[in-house]
């Protein structure tokens, strides 16, 4: 660690790690990311790892599939020699009541309009995609073929190798105490090796994002939310997609391993920054993926764990400079699918900081769109 | 001699009680109760209990209380019963396991 660089980044996330690598390969490779534990200690590595481009508003739909596009050839994009584990396998969305149903048929539409290629399935041809699922109480699914899961572990470390390699320095077990902001510029990042001087940090720090951005001033609206998920024991090969549903909040995955991964989002859930994990979510979320997925009621269940999302009020990315410190940029608010995103956002905020063109738009993801009340708003979220 | 069971022990007695048979990949196969399949297997002279999933090498006991996942059999078409702790019962099938646990098995009764 240098004491000083031209960038600071401060999460090794999927989010940190990629825009260290956009900006480095822009030339910008005077950049240091901070990180408080290991990469992919935080949201990164406990998330579910989906990548989906079933959203049902142009701005999300255009950042998952373009996303997904890079993550089609992350390894050779980040010359990355192992496998990131990418398997589109579909994502097969449940629509439990009309409501729901008539809101996909609009979704469909929206992802079509992007170039997505996803489809409606009636009740009577799911089980040609999901043979083992019961189809009771459904009204029918969508399904993008193109949808999937990766290893998220591998992503990040793609990105970060990637990144090193063109000599951004990358400093774990390292945290962040303050900042030192001057005539309204931000200066320094105080951390417990020392002050880094710097002309741009950029917070990439998940559901800690706003206690983060609070330290120079920025009053963000984005709160840590607990999610849970467990794995079971690995079995042979059984489904190919993700299987979720909005209306019962669950999302069921089978890895390339064979164990199954689940998780469920609880309305209940506090802000906190707790990420322990409870029996009452083992035994409500086996219990309700097993009534839609019959066939995993006698599968052990070996680990469970649980994660933060960084969840926005629209649930639409913060990407935000602060007002109060120039230079102190946020990116952030990501709601729990940040993963599948992060590779197009990086691009974005990479563009924009080289002062380069960009399809998308930077200032539609300022937080002061919630001063303004101009919500973005997005119908499809688990 | 050709048993694995212990017949005298300076402390413990046993008291096996009648004799029962079950079935090992179609064979036939004496055991007492309250034994537990891998214990009836072992005293028959079976070690391998199934195939590691990727490269197929055989597998047998290894923690032998239900933790490891090392003795996984196909119990009456179940996947991956851990034998080392389940009973054996008379007329049970029991089957080695090649690879990973097969869930249609179970959907198919």
């Amino acid at each position: 660690m240098k004491k000083s660089y031209d960038i600071v980044i401060i999460g090794g996330g999927i989010v940190g790690c990629s825009v260290a690598f956009e900006l480095a390969k822009r030339r910008r490779t005077d950049v240091l990311v901070i990180e408080q534990a290991y990469l992919t200690s935080g949201a990164t590595g406990r998330c579910g790892a989906g990548i989906r481009q079933q959203w049902g508003s142009v701005i999300n739909a255009t950042l998952a599939f373009e996303s997904t596009g890079i993550f089609e050839n992350l390894e050779e994009y980040t010359g990355y020699k192992g496998n990131c584990g990418l398997n589109q396998g579909g994502y097969l969305i449940l629509a439990y009541t009309e409501k729901e149903w008539g809101q996909f048929h609009k979704n469909l539409k929206v992802q079509h309009s992007v170039g997505i290629d996803s489809y409606a399935v009636e009740v009577d041809g799911i089980n040609e995609i999901v043979p083992h699922l019961n189809t009771e109480g459904l009204y029918g699914a969508t399904f993008c073929a193109k949808d999937g899961h990766a290893d998220p572990f591998h992503c990040t470390y793609a990105y970060a190798g990637g990144a090193q390699r063109m000599g951004v320095d990358i400093e774990t077990y390292t945290t962040v105490t303050g900042f030192v902001v001057k005539n309204g510029r931000i200066q320094t990042v105080r951390t417990n090796k020392g002050d880094v001087q710097a002309n741009i940090v950029i917070n990439c720090t998940g559901g800690h994002a706003a206690i983060m951005a609070a330290m120079v001033g920025d009053e963000l609206p984005i709160y840590p939310e607990r999610h849970q998920i467990l794995i079971t024991e690995p079995v042979a090969h059984i489904m190919n997609p993700m299987v979720m549903t909005f209306h019962r909040h669950f999302y069921v995955q089978q890895t390339p391993h064979g164990s199954v991964i689940m998780g469920i989002g609880d309305q209940a859930e506090p802000v906190s920054l707790n990420i322990c994990s409870s029996w009452q979510f083992l035994e409500h979320c086996s219990y309700l993926i097993t009534q839609t997925l019959p066939v995993f009621r006698n599968l052990r269940v070996v680990r469970q764990w649980a994660g933060l999302y960084d969840m926005s009020p629209d649930r639409y990315p913060i990407i935000n400079h602060a007002k109060e410190a120039e230079g102190f940029i946020t990116i952030a608010g990501l709601s729990g699918h940040g993963f599948m995103v992060a590779p197009r956002l990086a691009n974005l905020l990479a563009n924009h900081l080289t002062e380069q063109q960009d399809s998308l738009d930077i200032n539609l993801f300022s937080a002061e769109r919630y001063s303004r009340g101009e919500l973005l708003l997005e119908p499809s979220v688990v | 001699m050709n048993s694995l069971r212990i017949e005298e022990h300076p402390v413990l007695s046993f008291e096996r009680g009648e004799k029962i048979t079950f079935f090992f990949n179609g064979r036939e196969i004496d055991a007492y109760p309250n034994e537990t399949i891998a214990a009836a297997l072992h005293a028959s002279g079976v070690r391998k209990l199934g195939e590691s999933p990727v490269l197929h090498r055989p597998r047998g006991l290894f923690c032998a209380i239900g933790n490891c996942s090392s003795c996984f059999m196909i119990v009456d078409n179940q996947p991956n019963m851990r034998v080392c702790v389940m009973k054996v019962k008379s007329g049970m099938h029991v089957e080695e396991q090649k690879g990973k646990g097969e869930l249609e098995l179970i959907v198919e009764n």
